[in-house]
């Protein structure tokens, strides 16, 4: 088996204003989800990144430079990341499919890991 | 149930209980003037729950996960607002002042409720307060209840939070003794709507959100136990809440589906606890003043002796309607009161009701208004006025079951292939 990567990406505004009742069925949805692919033993883990935008630290410029993140100005951000274990990109995608990420926004984008590493 | 409708309901018992609970052990902690905080501290340790779980999974103990959220978070805020007040470092949580004369019912949720109750606030802005605040009740279910928009309960509610903390001085207290008197009678509604709410949700799929019924029965009972005289119509809601009660075996089938009580096996209802409603029955007997629970829990009653549906004293019912409407008229009134009607074959009178009430706002909303009105057209043999009614009541916001139960009866009027 090996390990891919889901990267979550949503709207900048797509949480804001958004009633409870709402968002409480939204994260219903994702949470049943991550209960039962781990129930199956296909959930490895995951992330849920702050939505602040985050750091960079460059060195450019010859020094090391630390910024504030760039995404004020982007209109997609990183909501966060979860590990699965599949064959390969096919089952991947296939469990991708049944995320409920593909009901409530727009994209997933799977990498899978190097399996060298693992070893 | 499937696993994944056993994670929803879950979660939904778990938030709503939770957010009551935090709220309530915060003010018995930090004090009443600090409702407010106790409040943010719980909704934002829920949404952090809500946003992070999907990454985590649920944690083994849900609980013990959002108390420990809340309360650091609780503690952040404070210290963080006794720098800004120029408090010393080491200034810490108290309790509530000692030398205020606190008649605590000894339940942080008993409590709170009383506190929700002032006075000073008009009394559905109490309501409001209490449902959001104690009960953990979303907007959306608050308003649904009081046939409120959305919009129209946030105002409530803002105008009620903004009036307690004008008034933080004073309601930094407990009522006295004699002024907690006054306050009982709204706390028997805010049970009276947390039952109701339970027995027939009105989104989301659990048939029946037991959790609430039995808290609202615990509540009763706790604050039967804790306050040294009856407050009148409390032994009348009582019975009310254990007749209904006593009827949930038989309100469901195995598959779920909702079953009303013209279809009921009545063989099902718990006699025990029939057998304790008309104990509380007979208590209310001696209350000094009638209640809309007598007579709630004396239509209950006529329910629990009748051998079926048919067979029931639906003429005693409907006069219970109308003595019950005459002392808090209320679009839910009026429409079973009509219902009785039917049952009679008084088929104009009840028509006149509904007509009466067709213009309260948000009436539209009302499923139970259209299936009164599909039950007048299916007594005058009119099909096609059913079905419209059955239309209407679909388009309302249901629970599952409910709509289920409505689907079925459409099912049966127009055959299932032509919807």
């Amino acid at each position: 088996m090996a390990k891919f990567v889901l990267m979550l990406p949503h709207a900048r505004d797509r949480y804001e204003n958004l009633p409870e009742a709402e968002f409480m069925d939204l994260m219903k949805d994702y949470i049943g989800w991550v209960e039962e692919m781990s129930a199956n033993g296909k959930y490895l883990g995951g992330e849920k990144l702050l939505a602040d935008g985050g750091k960079v630290v460059t060195n450019k410029t010859g020094n090391i430079e630390v910024h504030d993140g760039p995404f004020a100005e982007v209109a997609e951000v990183l909501g966060g990341f979860m590990v699965i274990d599949a064959g390969d990109y096919d089952e991947a995608v296939e469990i991708a499919r049944s995320h409920p990420h593909m009901k409530h926004n727009e994209t997933i984008i799977i990498r899978q890991t190097d399996p060298a590493a693992d070893d | 149930m499937t696993d994944r409708a056993a994670i929803h309901q879950l979660l939904d018992e778990t938030v709503r209980r939770e957010r009551g609970w935090l709220i309530s052990s915060l003010v018995a902690r930090l004090g009443p003037a600090k409702v407010d905080l106790a409040q943010d501290v719980a909704q934002d340790a829920i949404e952090k729950a809500l946003s992070t779980w999907p990454y985590k999974g649920i944690p083994d103990n849900p609980r013990a996960w959002l108390r420990r959220v809340a309360g650091n978070a609780a503690i952040d805020r404070i210290r963080r607002s006794a720098r800004e007040l120029g408090l010393e470092d080491d200034w810490h949580l108290t309790a509530p002042d000692e030398d205020i004369i606190t008649p605590s019912l000894r339940d942080p949720e008993l409590d709170l409720m009383v506190l929700c109750c002032d006075p000073q606030l008009a009394p559905q802005d109490q309501l409001v307060l209490a449902l959001k605040t104690v009960c953990g009740f979303t907007a959306t279910e608050t308003g649904a209840f009081l046939f409120l928009t959305e919009d129209a309960l946030s105002q409530r509610l803002a105008r009620a939070k903004r009036k307690l903390r004008n008034n933080s001085e004073e309601l930094a207290r407990y009522p006295t003794r004699f002024a907690l008197k006054d306050r009982l009678p709204l706390l028997l509604r805010i049970i009276y709507l947390m039952f109701s709410w339970g027995y027939l949700p009105r989104r989301g799929s659990a048939p029946i959100r037991e959790d609430l019924c039995r808290e609202a029965i615990r509540l009763s009972e706790g604050l039967m136990a804790r306050t040294p005289e009856t407050v009148p119509g409390h032994h009348a809601l009582h019975a009310l809440l254990l007749f209904q009660s006593a009827r949930t075996p038989a309100r469901f089938s195995e598959t779920g589906r909702l079953i009303t009580l013209e279809h009921q096996d009545r063989a099902l209802w718990d006699k025990e606890m029939i057998g304790d409603a008309f104990a509380q029955l007979g208590a209310a007997q001696s209350s000094p003043v009638l209640t809309r629970y007598h007579f709630e829990s004396g239509i209950a009653s006529i329910h629990a002796r009748a051998p079926t549906w048919r067979e029931t004293d639906w003429a005693s019912i409907s006069r219970f309607y109308e003595l019950l409407s005459a002392h808090a008229a209320s679009p839910a009134v009026t429409v079973n009161w009509a219902i009785s009607l039917i049952m009679l074959g008084e088929l104009d009178r009840a028509d006149a009701l509904l007509a009466d009430i067709s213009q309260v706002n948000q009436i539209e909303s009302m499923t139970g208004w259209h299936l009164a009105h599909h039950k007048l057209a299916e007594a005058r043999g009119d099909t096609l006025a059913a079905q419209a009614a059955l239309e209407h009541a679909q388009a309302c916001l249901n629970s599952a079951p409910v709509a289920d139960h409505i689907n079925g009866l459409l099912d049966r009027l127009t055959g299932p292939v032509s919807r």
